[in-house]
């Protein structure tokens, strides 16, 4: 159990939340209380929401607030055991058979499957890691991947262990702290729920909005951050197909301060749309609706 | 089941966790499914975490309680019945007997609590949804008739489906629910082991490349792999297309159940079907679609449906080189010009667009129909399917799409 020398560290929602931040990262208390539960029950957590919300933020910023290796794993369809959990290193293989022909010695076939010829993917590379403290292991947008993948998964979330049939399973010293995402492009199998806490994470209102961007961009202006957080939440109530989020936001003000706009007008949004919005239909909609409305000019 | 209440744990501590079951057992009869796993998973958050304020504990319960974003509102609102009137938490983790303000606590909660585990494990709110909306006749009875008119089906096969009886209709479930279905395929990502592949599979040369001395003597070759194309279909069921719309509701629940497809259907709304067919008998199937779609026989508004279909879900991926059914006569009391534009949208993301017109099959018919005539450009294949031969005609078109190279 990782818990209890996690309890040091994490010892309560609000002092998880202080770390979050002190590594650039603002959760909201829904957000920091699904971490919470994640390191300290532990648990895996499934955090869902739109795209640009921050999802794979959250895991990258608690890595970081523990003090401990991100290790990530992005899913996409068709991936497989062999790149999300271990694979045989078969060129070596065969070398090490070349080379003990040549050397004139004996071959056990259970040295050719020992330790020394397996590639560690990420999800063993998690179960393997030495500490002190767990990793995080992040399973990123796993409703790319096969409903068949999502099996795989069920040994590691449930047990933290991982089984290869050659040399046995392998227990971790300290279970990682999973976090999964979706962007809920399929529904997620109820036994993967089933395992996992859940959280949506809500577009952040506009006041909290600002204050990211604000952490994440701090040579922008005041004005010109509290603008733009407006404006993209203004862009997501007009018929958009891939409405902003706060990832967005960020693009937005950095490509504003790297062109030099300290203050946001209908000739800026102009210039710097297409670092927020990404299709042509919706910049058709947004001019449609008013840049200068847009800029809230 | 493991204990809610530990038992070295303090008086304050054990009320919370008693307070958390019973609250997981409320939140299982308005239905968002609470396992005891889950249920003891949210107390010992509680107990993990001693939440002070109110809306902590509403995060802590909403993290470990539910498990889908569709819940957060049915979470939202029991939570708010259930803890209005209670004193916030700070008050009961001090070292006093439990604050005067919350008498409800120790008398109404104890009974509550005993029934907890039970009830939480037994009933599901699935199977509070009963038979009998529909007045169609009993399986056995049905079976009894299809034997003794075993020359009816075969003239019920050609007719359309707007001038039979309800008998007859009936009859037409069982001839619906024959007909092969077979997934259309696609080219898989992954790689199979094949005998004519066109790539070497380096792992299995070389695992037989140990029998013959490291040397790789045999050859291993492997392939794409074909996988099955998903298949959406949404359905009219609107007042126009009433007579057609109980038999594409057989057909669709084959079709979720077989081929794994997406079903929706539509009047004035859009309404997902999926879940609700995907489960149990036909009969509770049907019962859950007709708690589902309030606006069953209502008007048709399709370009306002198809547009919600590709916002919510057909963007997300679900119609992506997906092979996509229509079922509609295409009267449209919205605007056509919407209708079309959200057919071209569609045919941007679908690999292959079935329109089916029952009303087409009429020696008269002309795409008339406003909605209709703004579609048609953007479909790729255009069936009547108004008869269980013309079903047939479509299955071939949709195992036949799967296959074509997209135009």
């Amino acid at each position: 159990m990782h818990g209890d020398a996690l309890a040091g560290v994490v010892p309560d929602v609000a002092s998880l939340a202080r770390s979050l931040e002190d590594s650039g990262y603002l959760a909201d208390p829904g957000l920091a209380t699904a971490l919470f539960c994640a390191v300290r029950l532990p648990q895996p957590v499934l955090l869902e929401g739109e795209a640009g919300v921050g999802k794979t933020q959250a895991a990258k910023a608690l890595a970081a607030a523990l003090d401990t290796p991100l290790i990530r794993l992005q899913c996409f369809e068709g991936i497989d055991a062999a790149e999300a959990l271990y694979e045989w290193n078969y060129a070596r293989q065969l070398l090490g058979i070349r080379l003990a022909e040549a050397r004139g010695e004996g071959l056990e076939e259970s040295s050719l499957f020992s330790r020394d010829y397996l590639v560690e993917r990420p999800l063993l590379q998690a179960v393997e890691h030495p500490g002190p403290r767990p990793a995080v292991l992040l399973i990123d947008e796993v409703d790319r991947a096969d409903e068949e993948f999502e099996a795989f998964l069920f040994e590691l979330l449930a047990e933290a262990s991982v089984t290869i049939p050659e040399i046995g399973t392998l227990h971790a010293r300290h279970a990682p702290i999973v976090i999964l995402t979706s962007n809920r492009t399929r529904d997620l199998h109820d036994a993967l729920k089933r395992r996992c806490l859940y959280h949506w994470i809500d577009y952040p209102s506009l006041e909290h909005a600002t204050a990211i961007v604000r952490m994440r961009v701090p040579e922008a202006g005041d004005r010109l951050v509290s603008q733009i957080a407006a404006a993209v939440s203004r862009l997501r109530t007009i018929d958009v197909q891939k409405p902003p989020g706060i990832a967005e936001a960020i693009d937005w003000v950095h490509a504003a301060v790297l062109l030099g706009v300290h203050e946001l007008d209908a000739e800026a949004v102009q210039r710097t749309l297409g670092s927020v919005l990404k299709y042509r239909e919706d910049h058709d909609v947004a001019v449609e609706a008013g840049l200068a409305w847009v800029s809230g000019a | 089941m493991p204990d809610l209440v530990p038992h070295s744990a303090p008086p304050a501590q054990a009320d919370l966790a008693a307070l958390a079951a019973a609250f997981g057992e409320r939140l299982h009869s308005a239905g968002v499914p609470v396992t005891p796993e889950r249920a003891s998973r949210f107390a010992e958050a509680v107990l993990l975490a001693s939440p002070r304020t109110i809306p902590e504990a509403y995060w802590l319960g909403r993290v470990t309680l539910l498990t889908g974003h569709f819940q957060i509102p049915v979470y939202d609102r029991v939570f708010d019945e259930h803890f209005r009137g209670y004193v916030d938490l700070v008050e009961q983790t001090g070292p006093a007997a439990p604050s005067p303000a919350s008498p409800l606590s120790a008398g109404e909660r104890a009974p509550r609590e005993t029934h907890a585990p039970t009830q939480g494990a037994s009933h599901s709110p699935i199977t509070s949804a009963t038979p009998g909306l529909d007045a169609r006749g009993d399986g056995e009875a049905e079976e009894m008739s299809v034997l003794a008119a075993a020359s009816t089906s075969e003239r019920l096969a050609g007719r359309d489906f707007s001038e039979c009886s309800p008998e007859e209709l009936a009859l037409l479930r069982r001839l619906v629910e024959q007909l092969p279905l077979v997934p259309p395929q696609r080219r898989g990502r992954r790689l199979r082991r094949h005998a004519r592949g066109d790539r070497l599979d380096v792992r299995a040369t070389l695992r037989t490349a140990y029998r013959t001395g490291g040397d790789p003597v045999r050859r291993s070759l492997r392939r794409h792999a074909e996988r099955p194309r998903r298949v959406v279909l949404i359905a009219d069921v609107s007042g126009s297309m009433e007579p057609y719309a109980r038999v594409y509701l057989h057909l669709m629940r084959g079709a979720v159940r077989a081929l794994g497809s997406e079903a929706f259907v539509f009047a004035t709304r859009l309404t997902r079907l999926t879940r609700q067919l995907a489960t149990g008998g036909p009969d509770y199937a049907y019962a859950r679609v007709a708690d589902a779609t309030p606006d069953w026989a209502g008007g048709t508004r399709i370009g306002t449906a198809l547009t919600r279909f590709l916002d919510e879900h057909g963007r997300r991926g679900l119609a992506r080189g997906a092979i996509v059914v229509v079922v509609s006569d295409g009267w449209e009391i919205g605007d056509p010009h919407e209708v079309g534009e959200a057919m071209r949208r569609l045919g941007r993301l679908a690999h292959h667009i079935i329109w089916v017109n029952p009303r087409s099959a009429a020696a008269e018919f002309q795409p008339l129909a406003g909605g209709m005539a703004a579609a048609l450009p953007h479909v790729d294949t255009f069936l009547s399917g108004h008869s269980v031969r013309a079903l047939e005609d479509l299955l071939a078109a949709i195992r036949e799409a799967g296959e074509r190279r997209r135009v």
